[in-house]
């Protein structure tokens, strides 16, 4: 194991080697479905072929009659859950269908492909209603949510935004779409199940071991005790393996009716487009105004989203516009349409991811508008103070983002007259785009510390890694917080028999379990002192940060992007794009560049590639595998720098860090958009920016 | 299921014969994904792996018979001089892995559209060499392919190869996909120059119902390297009749819109194709190549 000893209390900001590369290399480390079990049987779903309706009759006969297969479930056998209020998870309760593909039944078989062939054979007639499953702008049924995700309200406003508007001297009003979009981890989701003895024990891959516990006790009616989950490796979530999805609910019933035999059930990639989330398609009409100078008086930001008729998932696509830019009047405001589709839920960013692709697309448009240069235009427009709260901002390096980027990037020469470049056959251009994400902070984790004698200690906490570096993150924040070598400490995370924290979500992961396991540190060297006896041990709760009532805390960041796009048939390249980022503290600056990269991708990856396409006939995602639904491979993406500003932050947590798992998306689409504009003077403001959208060139 | 895994054509052919619903899978990269997708569950698998007959090229009387099992890797390394569209084809099929695995005669069973060495194929006028314990029959690859996945292939047969006249002159091929790897085709084109001929063979791809070729195209350009002398005097073809060209390729295409592109822009982009594959060729030949 490679692993850097140095001084203690200097862990944090080392490029450590990740601590779980050797067992993932050599396949020691075990995912979800690889634990594991004596003699398992395989779960294959039943979907249903209807967006909605109800089921009348199933035969099961012929799968049942099959040799191997153990049994045919629907909601004729299933037992009661305890819980169904939330109807995601009311798995196999009714004969109602609410969407295409939504779990109806499972074949559990000796093998996975007499499941999955028995799952062919079992018959279901419907009742079939006519459905409704396409979001449009025009829809009189557009309604107002409560609140959006995360826990925002649904409209603001500051100032008087049609006055301010109608009096400005340039205005821009543009809308601007994003399309459905889906999560696609390496990793299917996968649940192992076993149901011994009135206790559920869960292989999950999963952002959160204990969040599933908690549901999946709910929905059963079981206590917390009883259901255990394991989920020490993770590959990728996303967003979404972050809340728990029917697939966990539909393998524990299976466990439920075949006591002691354990139950496994992957889902194949297909069906990962129909039933574990998806970022919703969004329509946002952004309104800017500004004065001669190129000041923001007025910014309004109506964003419509979809959710599923059953459960609500409102995706917060305007609230970034709430305090990115000064104005003297705002507007922001979110509309839902609830369809009959599956569940939208979190995809990287939820809200910034999308709203920023909008907002960073009509602040390029604007600044032409306003004869500036993107970036000066930006500058122009940065506030003083946090729009939203009222607070400074406990740190805020958006400009140095900027200032960086452009000197990296070689910002300097660029002409702004757009389609003015041309290499043989490409036409060659540039852009930029801002970048934030907010510092999110969630209640409920706790740590504990344990001399294990001979200089070690362990620490706990049930954390996730899924695949972005925390087994190894966590064990350099142990280590300072401990004042010792990383080589002392004995980190475990990913089990609910650790105690409890907090999902893997809105980039809180450091924030939350760093800052508990500081506390669980301090808390013992306060009472066991610097040289404990073996045993001694101590738990924490994560402590309050008095400092959010008197700062706003977000991270920043800035995107170059490089365009070259063929003269004649439009096709699109991104040889290069540049990232500078304020994000606090670096915990480990290897693991960091991966996050950013990937979140770079991932941007460039919306900006020119994925797209669900759904056939409003019949429901549901046609392009349901990766030889359809495209993401970048390796010959796509070109060159991605990246780097950060060295920004103390002494406000935000005990590390000053930032979390950076999602701000890497945020705004890179619009980069890559912004910079397709300045190569063929076409703007393409529904992604993807596939070649047909940009002819005529 | 049973798999059957002859060590000889003679083998394979027999068991075909005595079981005309067997699958015969050689790379296997389509036929796997459609039984993992539980598309089809065949109750025999015909494995030609084991099969050494189809995995070796020869030349005869300058043409190349290729066996149904020499992968999409060999042709790139093996032919790349004697067949470069097919070569270029090949390189822009999958990944290094479908690559490995992949073959052209696996191509031509599933006869798409979008098959990447069918183009250079049509192009060269290649015949497909079908066998079965009856004996063998050469088939034209224009009629072999009757529409999108099927073809004029008998239950009883199998595909032994493809026979294909070695390049006498420069050739093309150029694809458009929605990303740079691992893609299929929006549309694609492959193009070679046959100077002792005077003869231009062309092949839209994934833009018709199956392969096409561009007559009418063919004939044009043909003419106006005729008239011109272009072949003897390796002139140059005017932008006029590069644009004609291209042009008549796009009246060629029958194309429609899917979630890879619409049929607007596949046609425009078959068009460019063209030019582009054309004016490359033609320098080529310029040059004495
Ligand atoms: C990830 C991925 C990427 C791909 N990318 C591309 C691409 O870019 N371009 C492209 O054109 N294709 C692509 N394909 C499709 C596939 O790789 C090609 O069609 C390939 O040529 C199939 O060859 P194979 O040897 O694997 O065929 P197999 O899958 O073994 O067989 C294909 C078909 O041919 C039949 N067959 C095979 N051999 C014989 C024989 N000797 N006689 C009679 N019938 C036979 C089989 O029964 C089957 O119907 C891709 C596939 C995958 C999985």
């Amino acid at each position: 194991m490679s692993m850097i000893t140095g001084a203690p209390g200097r862990a944090i900001g080392t490029p450590l080697d990740r601590i779980d590369g050797p067992q993932k290399v050599t396949g020691e480390a075990p995912y979800a479905y690889e634990h594991h079990v004596e003699s398992p049987l395989y779960l294959y779903p039943l979907q249903s072929d209807i967006a909605r309706g109800r089921i009348t009759h199933i035969d099961a006969s012929a799968a049942e009659a099959l040799p191997g297969v153990v049994i045919v479930i629907t909601h004729e056998n299933a037992p009661r859950l305890a819980d169904t209020s939330d109807k995601e998870y009311a798995v196999l309760q009714s004969e109602e269908v609410a969407f295409r593909g939504q779990f109806i039944g499972a074949v559990v078989a000796e093998t996975f492909e007499t499941a999955r062939h028995a799952a062919h054979l079992v018959e279901i007639s419907y009742d079939e209603e006519p459905h409704d499953a396409v979001l449009r702008a025009d829809r009189d049924d557009l309604y107002v949510p409560e609140q959006v995700n995360a826990g925002f309200p649904t409209d603001t406003e500051e100032g008087d935004f049609e006055v301010a508007y109608a009096s400005a001297a340039v205005k821009l009003d543009e809308t601007y779409t994003t399309p459905m979009e889906h999560n696609n981890p390496m990793e299917p989701h996968t649940t192992v199940a076993v149901w011994r003895e009135g206790d559920l024990t869960l292989y999950e891959s999963t952002q959160g071991a204990h969040p599933v516990r908690r549901t999946v006790a709910q929905v059963f009616g079981l206590d917390q005790k009883r259901v255990n989950v394991v989920a020490p490796y993770v590959g990728g979530g996303f967003g979404s393996k972050g809340l728990p999805h029917a697939n966990t609910i539909l393998a524990a019933l299976a466990a439920q009716m075949i006591e002691g035999r354990p139950i496994k059930f992957a889902l194949t990639r297909q069906q990962m487009f129909s039933c574990v989330g998806y970022r919703t398609p969004t329509i946002q009409r952004i309104r800017l105004g500004a004065d001669e100078e190129g000041h923001l008086t007025a910014i309004s930001h109506d964003a419509i989203v979809q959710t599923a008729k059953i459960k609500e998932f409102a995706e917060q696509a305007a609230v970034a516009t709430r305090m990115m830019y000064a104005t003297e009047s705002r507007r922001t405001t979110h509309r839902v349409a609830a369809l009959d589709v599956a569940v939208p839920s979190w995809m990287r960013a939820p809200g910034e991811a999308p709203g920023m692709f909008a907002l960073e697309s009509a602040m390029d448009e604007m600044a032409i508008a306003c004869g500036l240069d993107p970036i000066e235009f930006r500058i122009r427009n940065e506030p003083e103070i946090d729009a939203e709260t009222g607070l400074p901002y406990s740190s805020r390096n958006l400009v140095a983002c900027l200032r960086e980027g452009a000197r990296r990037f070689g910002w300097e020469s660029r002409d702004s007259t757009p389609r003015a470049r041309r290499e043989g056959r490409w036409l060659v251009g540039s852009g930029v785009a801002s970048s934030t994400y907010p510092v999110f902070r969630l209640p409920g984790s706790r740590a504990r510390v344990r001399y294990e004698g001979e200089g070690r200690y362990a620490v706990e906490i049930g954390a996730a890694d899924i695949g972005t570096g925390t087994w190894t993150t966590l064990t350099q924040i142990a280590a300072d917080a401990l004042g010792v070598g990383v080589g002392e400490i004995g980190l475990r995370i990913g089990d609910t028999t650790l105690p409890q924290a907090s999902v893997e979500g809105g980039s809180t992961g450091i924030t939350m379990w760093g800052s508990t396991i500081f506390e669980a540190a301090r808390v013992f060297r306060e009472r066991h002192g610097q040289n404990p006896s073996e045993g001694d041990e101590v738990e924490a709760g994560t402590p309050e940060n008095p400092e959010t009532e008197n700062y706003a805390m977000h991270a920043f960041g800035a995107y170059f992007a490089e365009a070259r796009v063929d003269a004649d048939t439009a096709e699109v390249r991104i040889p290069r794009m540049t990232g500078v980022f304020a994000v606090g503290r670096i915990i480990n600056a290897k693991t960091a560049r991966s996050q950013f990269i990937g979140g770079m991708t991932m941007g460039l990856s919306m900006a020119l590639h994925e797209e669900s396409v759904v056939d409003p006939r019949f429901g549901h995602v046609v392009n349901h595998d990766f030889a359809e639904y495209h993401i970048p491979t390796n010959a796509d993406v070109g060159e991605i720098e990246v780097s950060w500003i060295e920004e103390e932050d002494p406000h935000v947590n005990p590390m000053g860090s930032k979390g950076i798992g999602e701000i890497g998306i945020v705004g890179s689409s619009a980069a890559v958009a912004n910079a397709v504009y300045h190569a063929t003077g076409v703007r393409v403001r529904d992604l993807p920016i596939t070649p047909d959208k940009l002819l005529p060139l | 299921m049973e798999f059957l895994q002859p060590a000889t054509w003679r083998e394979a052919l027999e068991a075909k014969s005595a079981h005309h619903e067997a699958v015969p899978i050689f790379g296997g990269t389509d036929v796997m994904v459609e039984m993992n997708f539980d598309r089809r569950r065949p109750g025999y698998v015909l494995d030609l792996t084991r099969v050494p007959e189809i995995q070796v090229w020869e030349r005869e009387n300058g043409k190349f018979r290729v066996g149904a099992g020499v992968t999409y890797t060999r042709i790139i390394t093996d032919l790349k001089n004697e067949l470069p569209a097919l070569a270029m084809a090949s390189r822009t099929v999958g990944s290094p892995q479908i690559r490995n695995r992949g073959t052209v005669g696996g191509n031509l069973g599933t006869s798409s559209p979008a098959g990447d060495a069918l183009p250079p194929l049509y192009a060269s006028d290649a015949e497909v060499e079908l066998a079965s314990v009856e004996g063998i029959r050469r088939v034209p690859v224009g009629e072999f392919v009757t529409g999108p996945k099927r073809n004029v292939l008998r239950r009883e047969e199998l595909i032994w190869g493809f026979i294909i006249p070695e390049a006498e002159g420069p050739q093309q091929y150029a694809k458009i996909g929605t990303r740079n790897a691992m893609v299929i085709a929006v549309c694609s084109f492959g193009l070679a120059l046959h100077p002792a001929r005077r003869k231009v063979g062309t092949c839209i791809g994934s833009a018709a119902p199956t392969p096409v070729r561009a007559k009418e195209a063919e004939e044009f350009i043909e003419g106006v390297l005729a008239e011109g002398d272009l072949w003897e005097t390796r002139g140059a073809i005017s932008e006029a009749a590069l644009r004609r060209f291209g042009e008549m390729v796009e009246m060629s295409a029958r194309p429609i819109s899917d979630v890879r592109g619409t049929a607007e822009y596949r046609r425009r982009a078959v068009g460019v194709l063209a030019r582009r594959t054309l004016s490359w060729a033609w320098a080529e030949y310029r040059d004495g190549r």
